[in-house]
């Protein structure tokens, strides 16, 4: 059965007061933004690399065939026109925009649309992007029936279905052609190249890139988007993008009108000034609610990872990681890491994600007895009455985390961990390091525990298969493997199989429910608390549909105005 | 002469090589590289990555083939600005150079003054003044002084917290916009070297008047500003030339912390830069600029020296 989703674009966007008041026809025209990131871009081709600067710029300039509305979690097309599905979800035929041209002014069409695919599918090219739109690590083939249309199947049944679109943007191949024949397509636009060939069907242009200091993007006047009282977009005239390593001198840009808005949310040490800023009129701050994400524990669980070391015994166990998720107090770590602005978790999915959260999982009580009663069924027991553990072979109960250095939310509840466990005779060495090196140990399985942020890159567990299928690239506790390790992996696997091919929403939901309880019994990551997302902008900064993720203020950055 | 500055320019040389190689090898050593900064990416794309950048070579081969791309003047390619090093140095190492010159002369003009009025009067309101505040800014580590500097910028808005220029040239032209930028970081860097300067010079001032010239010429009627002013001041400039080539070496190196706090885009916030992002080849570039700046400081210093004190010439010629 075919079923029909025809929108408007301007028919999807909100015609309702928007988060700070301001109805959309009253939308100030013209301005410029003023915006910081903390880090210089990779590159200006989303290919090339999936930081979040290249990913902002990405969103600036480039358009996509769909959108993921965060606020909603609706699929809202934006070069697409519509789409019809047949062939129970399988084939999904894509109507494109007429008259939509790159800002160069050559016309868009589907070909554009098979370029995308071929860039991120060509294997020579090393695109960042492969994996993010392959259907159950499958390519999804592509065919154009006409120079506005666009088929797209499926390899097998994906219900997630064009969600994941939203990962791709689509490039001109009259530009980057040359680029992807000669197996370089990561290699294209990168920083060097002059800002005027970069080319795109977003609502901005780059107009200026100096090293160091700014990006600065003007008004794409070819965007193809239009405000709902049939206007052109975007309302700005200009954004500019200030590189500002530091967040403290941030923070104070934005506290004294210099900076319009940060592009992430604020510290939780930054929530006190920026009250009082709120408070005394100087800026907006907004709660966007409890984070979808979480930062994590988890352990080395490849197998033989940890060689000769006896201590694999027990470091590998469902069991510890039990006592570790009982030992730590919820309560403490949402004060001491977030200063309260945060939400107890005790499993993958956080109460942000409305649709997937499971609110029927069961909630792990602090019970530091019953952890210490559980680590002695697997041989930790206080032997030489020093108050700290030892094994079996009366060596100390002692691991190393790792985290990362230089992010105060990370190393705090490292620390908090480590005190907690250290009350049920547990010693945790934290050993902060850089991001890259963190990443790098992880990536080769050379650590025992690690504390970091397993983000997810979608609501939908079906877009986040590289997380929960074992042979996932991002099955963090164990990366890529060959076949499951464990028999409760292999149930996952089966799961989320079924899960990910179901159209019925509701068989869906159950299955993910029964995900999250297996994932709840073994604790392969262990969750604590997830924050309270917070953001801040200038007064002037208008019409914003702010998002819990990020960039929290641009994602839809052709209907941001400021006053004047 | 001539022999000894051969010898310290063939030092210089030296340092930078070994400076540069080092940095190369640790960077390139040390755990992770350009291409691990997300986690979750295959590791097929992963190797597909290090291969384009050439990091999937052992350090040796990578260093020997820095090397000889070093003796053609080929310091290589930046991994993420996608540009040689040999291009992007010099941008960021003059604006550091600006901020360098600024912070600089603003310690000279100031620092030295007062450490003749400290040096030179036993007592005194003013003195003890100068003497305290002194203390106080030497005292305070260089990030304290710039989050007080920044702080007061944004919290008067008389002037731009950061970066170098404005986006938008206002009104008074891109002369006076680099100028109003520099406040802040000129200020972080050179109030404290102002108040080292002071305590050096006092200290040396004190000592100069005490000199049999100094007393003989009082007791010829030579009047007290004018000794002072004039013949102590150059005997007691000589401390001062002895740091002040090393101080200029330093400057020139970059200031990691002011820079990155005021987001001023030298030579310091780009070594951190490229070491953050495991920029091997830029991080060797920027090292070597670094050591490069340090050697001819210390040549200075010592030319300086030379110019100053008759004795240290003489030094200097018996070892060249």
């Amino acid at each position: 059965m075919a079923v029909l989703c025809t929108f408007a674009a301007t028919g999807c966007r909100s015609n309702r007061p928007t988060a700070d008041g301001v109805p959309s026809g009253g939308v100030p025209r013209g301005g410029e933004l003023l915006a910081s990131v903390r880090s210089e871009p990779r590159s200006f081709n989303r290919h090339a690399s999936r930081d979040t600067t290249t990913n902002l710029l990405s969103n600036l300039t480039q358009a996509k065939l769909v959108r993921i509305n965060p606020t909603t979690q609706a699929l809202e097309p934006w070069l697409a026109d519509g789409w019809t599905t047949a062939d129970g979800g399988r084939r999904v035929t894509i109507a494109l925009k007429h008259d939509v041209v790159y800002s160069d002014g050559h016309p868009f069409t589907s070909d554009d649309v098979l370029f995308a695919f071929e860039a991120a599918y060509d294997e020579q090219g090393g695109s960042a992007l492969a994996d993010s739109v392959e259907a159950g690590g499958k390519k999804l083939q592509v065919t154009a029936t006409d120079a506005h249309t666009v088929v797209i199947t499926f390899p097998a049944p994906f219900a997630p279905g064009i969600r994941i679109l939203d990962n791709l943007p689509i490039l001109p191949r009259h530009k980057l052609g040359g680029a992807l024949k000669a197996g370089g397509i990561a290699k294209a636009w990168g920083l060097d190249t002059p800002v005027s060939e970069i080319v795109g069907l977003g609502p901005f242009v780059m107009l200026e890139y100096v090293p160091g200091q700014r990006v600065v993007f003007a008004r794409n006047p070819r965007y193809f988007g239009k405000a709902p009282g049939g206007g052109s977009l975007p309302y700005l005239d200009r954004i500019v993008v200030e590189i500002i390593p530091d967040q403290s001198a941030e923070l104070l840009r934005l506290e004294s009108g210099q900076l319009d808005m940060m592009t992430s949310e604020i510290a939780p040490e930054a929530y006190a000034p920026l009250k009082r800023a709120a408070d005394e009129g100087r800026v907006k701050l907004l709660d966007l609610g409890v984070s979808r994400n979480a930062d994590g524990l988890w352990f080395n669980l490849r197998p033989g990872a940890l060689g000769q070391d006896t201590r694999a015994a027990w470091l590998q166990r469902d069991e510890l990681r039990r006592a570790i998720s009982m030992a730590v107090d919820r309560k403490l770590f949402a004060d001491t890491v977030f200063f309260g602005a945060g939400v107890p978790v005790y499993g993958p999915e956080t109460p942000a994600n409305k649709i997937w959260y499971w609110p029927g999982l069961p909630q792990t009580a602090h019970d530091p007895a019953a952890a210490m009663q559980l680590l002695a069924s697997i041989g930790l027991a206080d032997r030489d009455g020093d108050g700290l553990l030892e094994d079996a072979q009366n060596r100390p109960a002692r691991f190393t985390l790792l985290t990362q250095k230089g992010r105060p939310n990370l190393e705090r509840g490292a620390a908090v961990i480590r005190d907690e466990l250290k009350k049920i005779g547990l010693t945790v060495d934290v050993v902060a390091l850089d991001a890259r090196a963190v990443i790098d140990q992880f990536l080769h399985a050379r650590y025992e525990a690690i504390y970091f942020n397993a983000d997810k890159t979608d609501l939908d567990p079906g877009t986040n298969p590289d997380f929960w299928f074992s042979s996932g690239s991002a099955h963090m506790w164990n990366l890529e493997e060959k076949s499951p390790a464990t028999a409760w992996e292999r149930r996952i696997d089966e799961l989320m199989t079924k899960q990910i091919a179901s159209a019925d929403d509701a068989e869906r939901k159950a299955l993910y429910n029964q995900v999250q309880q297996i994932f709840f019994e073994h604790q392969p990551i262990v969750y604590f608390v997830a924050p309270r997302i917070y953001v801040a902008h200038a007064v002037r900064v208008t019409n914003l549909t702010p998002a819990e993720f990020r960039p929290q203020l641009l994602w839809r950055p052709d209907t941001v105005a400021v006053g004047r | 002469m001539t022999r000894y500055l051969a010898r310290r320019i063939g030092f210089a040389l030296f340092l930078v090589i070994a400076v540069s190689s080092a940095s190369l090898v640790l960077a390139r050593l040390a755990p992770g590289d350009f291409v691990t900064d997300t986690a979750g990416i295959r590791r097929q794309t992963l190797e597909q990555e290090r291969a384009r950048y050439g990091l999937d070579k052992s350090v040796g081969a990578q260093y020997l083939d820095w090397l000889a791309a070093v003796a053609r003047l080929d310091f290589g390619y930046s991994l993420q600005y996608g540009r040689p090093v040999r291009d992007l140095i010099p941008e960021r190492a003059a604006n550091t150079a600006v901020l360098a010159c600024t912070a600089l002369a603003f310690a000279t003009l100031v620092g030295l003054p007062l450490g003749v009025v400290t040096g030179s009067r036993r007592g005194g309101t003013l003195p003890d003044a100068i003497r305290a505040v002194s203390l106080l800014l030497l005292s305070m580590p260089p990030l304290l002084t710039s989050l007080f500097l920044v702080f007061v910028a944004a919290r008067t808005g008389w002037l731009p917290m950061s970066g170098m220029h404005s986006a938008t040239v206002p009104a008074g032209g891109a002369l006076v916009d680099l100028l109003r930028h520099l406040v802040v970081p000129a200020a972080a860097i050179g109030l404290p070297l102002a108040a080292m300067l002071e305590r050096l010079q006092a200290q040396a001032m004190s000592e100069a008047v005490k000199e049999p010239f100094v007393i003989a010429a009082l007791a010829r009627g030579v009047p007290r500003s004018r000794i002072v002013w004039r013949g102590a001041l150059k005997a007691a400039l000589r401390p001062i030339a002895a740091v002040y080539g090393l101080v200029i070496g330093t400057l020139l190196s970059g200031s990691f912390v002011v820079e990155v706090i005021t987001a001023w885009p030298g030579l310091g916030s780009l070594m951190l830069q490229a070491l953050r992002t495991r920029d091997v080849f830029l991080v060797a570039g920027c090292a070597g600029v670094g050591a490069l700046f340090l050697a001819l400081g210390t040549l200075v210093s010592d030319l300086a020296l030379a110019a100053l004190d008759p004795r240290a010439r003489e030094s200097q010629a018996e070892r060249g």
